[in-house]
């Protein structure tokens, strides 16, 4: 008896993921995660272009984590060119920040992996069998948008973030009515972990090597170290050490490996190696959860999104105390050094570490870079996952080995282009 | 209703949506922004939106009136427009809601109805756009079409009133 698995576009992975799986006579002929998207040619858009406009450009790599790249796009030029933060900077970057990764998260867990689990295709038939659900989402992800709009002055694509500052700055009172929103929406995040503590998580286990930032002092976002769970730990500046991108004939998205055959970044990796700089009521979200580090199943990569909402809630509020407790200066941009210059820059965006590295030259025209984005990083994680999940399920029928891979790619949140969509309609 | 938005009752807003990068697709945004600059009945405000996707209940919550001008294929000669109610036609999402695309208007407008998020008159100016690739500019027959279009929505309103 023979199955062929065979799922065209599953998801958006940068443009298309598809899966191929065949099995004649219960064994597996065929297993793959194909990437089969153009490439986009960002890197070459940056060349000749001023450094100015760098974090502009490639805030358009991502409409859901554009201010993951504007951030990183920043931070490379401003190692590049020796610009010092001030702290005001340093805190109105991580508030837009938690905005960001709160919006994403909370997209993909409700609008994205909560229908499956629910038994629903999509979240609009959710949205008649679990209203208050889906209302609830969409009020979180309301006050996601507002704290990216405050600080940057709009949801997507930060406008007023630049090299060494910010060109517009909020106003006091503008913080304050975000804080309190923050702190109301406390009751919508204890739901949200109850509502997903409650939900019947495949079962799998294959543990990998989990890649991230890290920090001394806070549960990283922005900047830090490259840590591993194999031990390994170096400067951003070293990101190839661990990266060590290659190519395989069928994906057009470069693969990583460190360690190992594969390695893991996201919400998960974060969770797995700074579990101990997340906020207490993150860790007791964890706890109602289950989960306490290492998590070994890819599939809570989704549950430690969960977990990073609680915690992004509670430390914006945080960030705001202190924003409002010295008051908001108004700042011009650090100044920066022209000269040939390079610099890395890296931040933990919503699906994992995501570095910029650039290279600048004395008339403040880009003359290269690179940037290594998360999607890209986990592609040969979702092959080994494949590769070992595959012979567990093999007896199930074709629908099924098929559902459970769509949910495990799924759970990688991969990322999700904006595109034009125009409406089409018919007479009635 | 989200009811987070109680200071909108009793007002109309107009949406512009659509990509102004892919040529005729921004022709909402191009309506909208020709309708900033006139003087519009009170209690009328107008916005652009891009891709809003699963937001757009957000965006419809709490307004008495929406009204939504973007590209529509409808099998009508290029240029050419119709006012419509969501309700009178079938919207084609295609495989939006099977896949994880970012959804477009009319996945928006279902996730709004299925929460019965849904302002108590709601209509879309729909214009037929000649090219939607990659690119700047609308079409002559759009930007003709606009220019009368945008005088009639305005007529329009004034009934609303």
């Amino acid at each position: 008896m023979s199955k062929r698995i065979e799922v065209h576009h599953v998801t958006r992975v940068e443009g298309h993921g598809d899966i191929i799986v065949e099995i004649a006579d219960g064994k597996i002929k065929e297993c793959r995660f194909e990437i089969v998207e153009s490439p986009r040619f960002f890197e070459a858009m940056l060349r000749g272009r001023p450094y100015l406009e760098a974090s502009h450009i490639t805030s358009r790599i991502c409409g859901i984590c554009a201010t993951g790249h504007a951030t990183a796009s920043l931070r490379a030029s401003e190692k590049a060119l020796g610009v010092q933060l001030s702290e005001q900077t340093q805190l109105l970057r991580k508030l837009t920040f938690h905005g960001e990764i709160l919006d994403s998260h909370i997209l993909h867990v409700y609008m994205l992996v909560a229908p499956d689990f629910l038994g629903v295709g999509s979240v609009i038939p959710l949205a008649k069998t679990h209203r208050e659900v889906v209302l609830r989402a969409l009020r979180m992800k309301k006050l996601a948008g507002d704290m990216c709009a405050v600080v940057t002055g709009r949801h997507t694509h930060p406008i007023a973030m630049t090299v060494g500052g910010f060109t517009h700055l909020p106003k006091i009172s503008e913080l304050k009515e975000l804080r309190e929103r923050l702190v109301a929406s406390r009751a919508d995040v204890d739901a949200t972990v109850e509502l997903f503590s409650s939900l019947p998580w495949p079962e799998f286990e294959r543990d990998t090597e989990y890649v991230s930032l890290t920090k001394p002092d806070e549960y990283a976002f922005i900047d830090g170290e490259i840590m591993t769970s194999d031990g390994v730990k170096v400067p951003v500046e070293s990101y190839k050490q661990v990266t060590n991108e290659y190519m395989v004939p069928h994906s057009t998205a470069k693969l990583t490996r460190n360690k190992r055959q594969s390695l893991m970044v996201g919400a998960l990796a974060r969770f797995n190696n700074n579990y101990e700089q997340l906020h207490p009521r993150a860790k007791a979200a964890a706890a109602q959860l289950g989960m306490k580090p290492k998590v070994t199943n890819p599939y809570l990569n989704s549950g430690a999104q969960v977990v990073e909402i609680a915690h992004c809630i509670e430390d914006a509020i945080l960030v705001i105390d202190k924003l409002i407790n010295v008051g908001i200066k108004p700042e011009a941009p650090a100044a920066v050094q022209l000269k040939n210059t390079s610099g890395v820059g890296a931040a933990e965006v919503p699906r994992g570490m995501l570095i910029h590295h650039y290279e600048i030259g004395a008339d403040g025209n880009m003359t290269g870079a690179n940037c290594i984005i998360p999607t890209n990083q986990n592609v040969g994680n979702i092959q080994a996952d494949f590769e070992s999940l595959v012979p567990q399920i093999i007896d199930k029928p074709a629908d099924a080995i098929r559902n459970d891979l769509e949910m495990l790619v799924r759970a990688y949140d991969p990322c999700i282009s904006c595109s034009v969509h125009v409406l089409k309609i018919e007479d009635r | 209703m989200l009811s987070l938005n109680p200071d909108r009752d009793g007002k109309t807003l107009i949406l512009g949506v659509g990509n102004i990068l892919c040529r005729d697709d921004g022709l909402g945004i191009m309506a909208a922004q020709m309708l900033k600059e006139r003087e519009l009945p009170s209690g009328v405000s107008v916005e652009t939106i891009n891709t809003p996707g699963w937001g757009l209940p957000n965006w419809l919550d709490g307004w008495s009136s929406v009204v939504l001008i973007d590209a529509v294929r409808m099998g009508k000669n290029p240029g050419e427009w119709r006012k419509f109610s969501p309700h009178e036609v079938k919207m084609i999402t295609e495989d939006e809601i099977l896949s994880l695309h970012q959804p477009g208007l009319a996945a928006g407008l279902a996730l709004a109805e299925a929460l019965d998020i849904w302002p108590e008159k709601l209509s879309l100016y729909g214009v037929e756009p000649v090219s939607t690739e990659i690119g700047e500019g609308l079409s002559l027959e759009v930007t003709e079409t606009l220019l009368n279009l945008i005088n009639i929505i305005l007529d329009d309103l004034g009934k609303i009133k």
